[in-house]
């Protein structure tokens, strides 16, 4: 929506303006995006490195069965996490729209788990959590369920994970999801109505078309917020038990602060780096965010 | 939906029912945890568990205030939340002005570079950029954590400003251009006070997304002096031997309340922060 500095009387030499953030963003984001990748093609010794190997990291890598493991891990947990939190968060928005003043009150209380940090989250459910003295452990053993390990199970910690990752995040979802639907105009609604729609078709025909467009950015946008989370990880399993929650991400944060060799870390920075840009490009389009 | 309410009153009353029940099963776990932080060690360990602690007890929440670290940690995360979105401000104003206001042929790229940077996780650079820090001995500085944080909101500052300046009529600096005010005046004395709304909303939740940031800081100042609320909490987590959960929910509660506070205050703003931009009208 530029509308030109058609008749600036002080020349406003308008790239001088973007000098201050494109400065600070190319020292902190562009420069090292750009040396990862250079570093992934070095052989590395700890936090050395020694000169340049072409391939021969991403061949190590990516002919690993870990990586693959984790990957994998990667994507139910991305999955799993965007599937819940979706539906959760429609659901949710779609019921507090439905119960007006009470609802509008619900939804401030409700958007709360989104404001806490992924430390105080993974703090809070660690407790809940807690095999021996939890409330979930004790409530599960009363209706007469064995709740073993829980998080310390690895059949189950990827699941809770996921499901924790859902509590906070889909808040989220349902904010998006309640600005799209209050900016539908009631006349689709009355045009449904004089042609004899009910609930569903009103739905089907109006909320849903609508919801679509931000569906895809908001689910993109926390693609790539659990593509790229650690926090919450380390704090509830610590990528256990037995690596089953450990991501592409928390091996990264694990490479770096380990200081071990980190031309492999340096090939996972790629990857996700990759991923994350293709995610983003696609966010980009869905929004439209550029103009001009 | 909603007009079903009148038309059926007992199915109005029963999505009232469960969207009480859905709030309180969200809040649950946030209510656990406070209940918890009013507990003494012994009773919050205690079986059955006691949903209303009795007797109420802050021993926890002054043995979090007591703890030497405490009101150091506090003021990193606050001068770091603080520093960086100003920071983000400081130099996504005049970016995000020009975008709104000038037409020149390389805007276009100029844009897609700084949206494109909001593409790059901070993870992915944690290796590169601990490397060049570490080369050039500046781990451990303050200085530098509010600017690699300032880096990480400054994309979307950018945008948010873009869209909200947008929003402003160019009559009214026009108007002022015609009696000679020029274009930092006319900026700063004209447009940014018309957009302050827009501007509490990008500080609100700029300010909330660095607070509670662990990664940055854990990895690039893991010094004990500069560390802030969220890591002293990740490291207690760390420390589980011998763990008294009621004191970790007080000091995560503790470590929350300036969010909480501020959430509280201008929930408006931070919804508005949200889908700024985000939702096509």
């Amino acid at each position: 929506m530029a509308t030109g500095g058609r008749r600036a009387r002080h020349r406003p030499m308008p790239l001088l303006w973007f000098v201050p953030v494109l400065a600070l963003l190319g020292l902190v984001t562009i420069y090292p995006a750009a040396f990862v990748v250079w570093m992934s093609f070095q052989k590395t010794n700890y936090f050395q490195l020694q000169g340049f190997v072409g391939l021969s990291n991403y061949v190590d890598v990516l002919g690993s069965d870990s990586f693959w493991s984790v990957a994998t891990i990667s994507l139910v947990y991305l999955a799993g996490s965007l599937v819940l939190s979706l539906a959760v968060g429609v659901a949710v928005a779609l019921l507090f729209n439905a119960i007006g003043t009470t609802g509008g009150v619900l939804r401030v209380l409700t958007l709360f788990p989104w404001t806490l940090s992924m430390a105080v989250v993974g703090s809070i459910w660690l407790w809940m959590l807690n095999p021996s003295f939890g409330p979930v452990a004790y409530f599960l053993g009363e209706a007469g369920l064995s709740p073993g390990l829980m998080l310390g199970d690895p059949d189950l910690a990827l699941a809770l994970t996921i499901l924790v990752t859902a509590w906070w995040s889909f808040p989220y979802v349902m904010v998006m999801v309640t600005a799209t639907i209050q900016s539908i105009p009631a006349e689709l609604y009355e045009a449904i109505a004089i042609d004899g729609g009910n609930a569903w078709h009103r739905f089907r025909y109006v909320t849903l078309p609508h919801l679509v467009p931000t569906l895809g950015s908001t689910g993109l946008n926390l693609a790539i917020i659990y593509l790229t989370l650690v926090t919450l990880l380390i704090v509830l399993t610590g990528g256990g038990p037995l690596d089953a929650t450990t991501t592409l991400s928390l091996e990264i944060f694990r490479g770096t602060v380990q200081s071990v060799d980190i031309g492999p870390s340096a090939v996972l920075s790629v990857v996700v780096l990759a991923i994350n840009i293709v995610l983003g490009a696609i966010y980009t389009r869905l929004t439209g965010r550029v103009t001009g | 939906m909603s007009s079903s309410m009148s038309a059926r009153p007992l199915a109005g009353l029963a999505q009232r029912g469960l969207g009480l029940l859905v709030a309180a099963v969200v809040l649950g776990p946030i209510a656990w945890g406070l209940a918890t932080s009013l507990k003494t060690e012994v009773m919050a360990v205690a079986l059955p568990p006691t949903i209303i602690p009795s007797p109420l007890t802050f021993e926890n929440y002054l043995g979090v205030l007591a703890y030497q670290g405490f009101l150091l940690e506090l003021w990193n995360s606050t001068l770091y939340a603080v520093g960086a979105v100003l920071v983000a401000l400081l130099v996504g104003i005049p970016a995000g002005y020009a975008a709104s206001r000038f037409d020149f042929p390389a805007k276009k790229l100029v844009m897609m570079v700084i949206l494109a940077t909001s593409m790059v996780p901070g993870v992915a650079v944690l290796v590169p950029t601990y490397y060049v820090l570490d080369a050039f001995g500046l781990l451990n500085d303050r200085f530098v954590i509010v600017v690699l944080l300032a880096a990480r909101v400054a994309p979307q500052t950018v945008w948010f400003l873009q869209n909200f300046i947008d929003a402003v009529p160019i009559e009214i600096e026009e108007s002022a251009a015609l009696d000679g005010a020029n274009r930092l005046q006319i900026l700063t004395r004209l447009v940014l006070p018309l957009i302050k709304p827009g501007i509490a909303a990008i500080a609100v939740i700029g300010i909330v997304t660095i607070w509670n940031d662990y990664i940055t800081v854990a990895v690039f100042a893991p010094d004990i002096g500069k560390r802030t609320l969220q890591v002293a909490l990740v490291n207690q987590v760390f420390d589980a031997v011998g763990i008294s959960w009621s004191y970790m929910m007080a000091f995560a509660i503790m470590a929350s309340l300036p969010v909480m506070i501020l959430f509280g205050l201008v929930q408006k703003w931070f919804v508005a922060g949200l889908t700024a931009g985000a939702v096509k009208g």
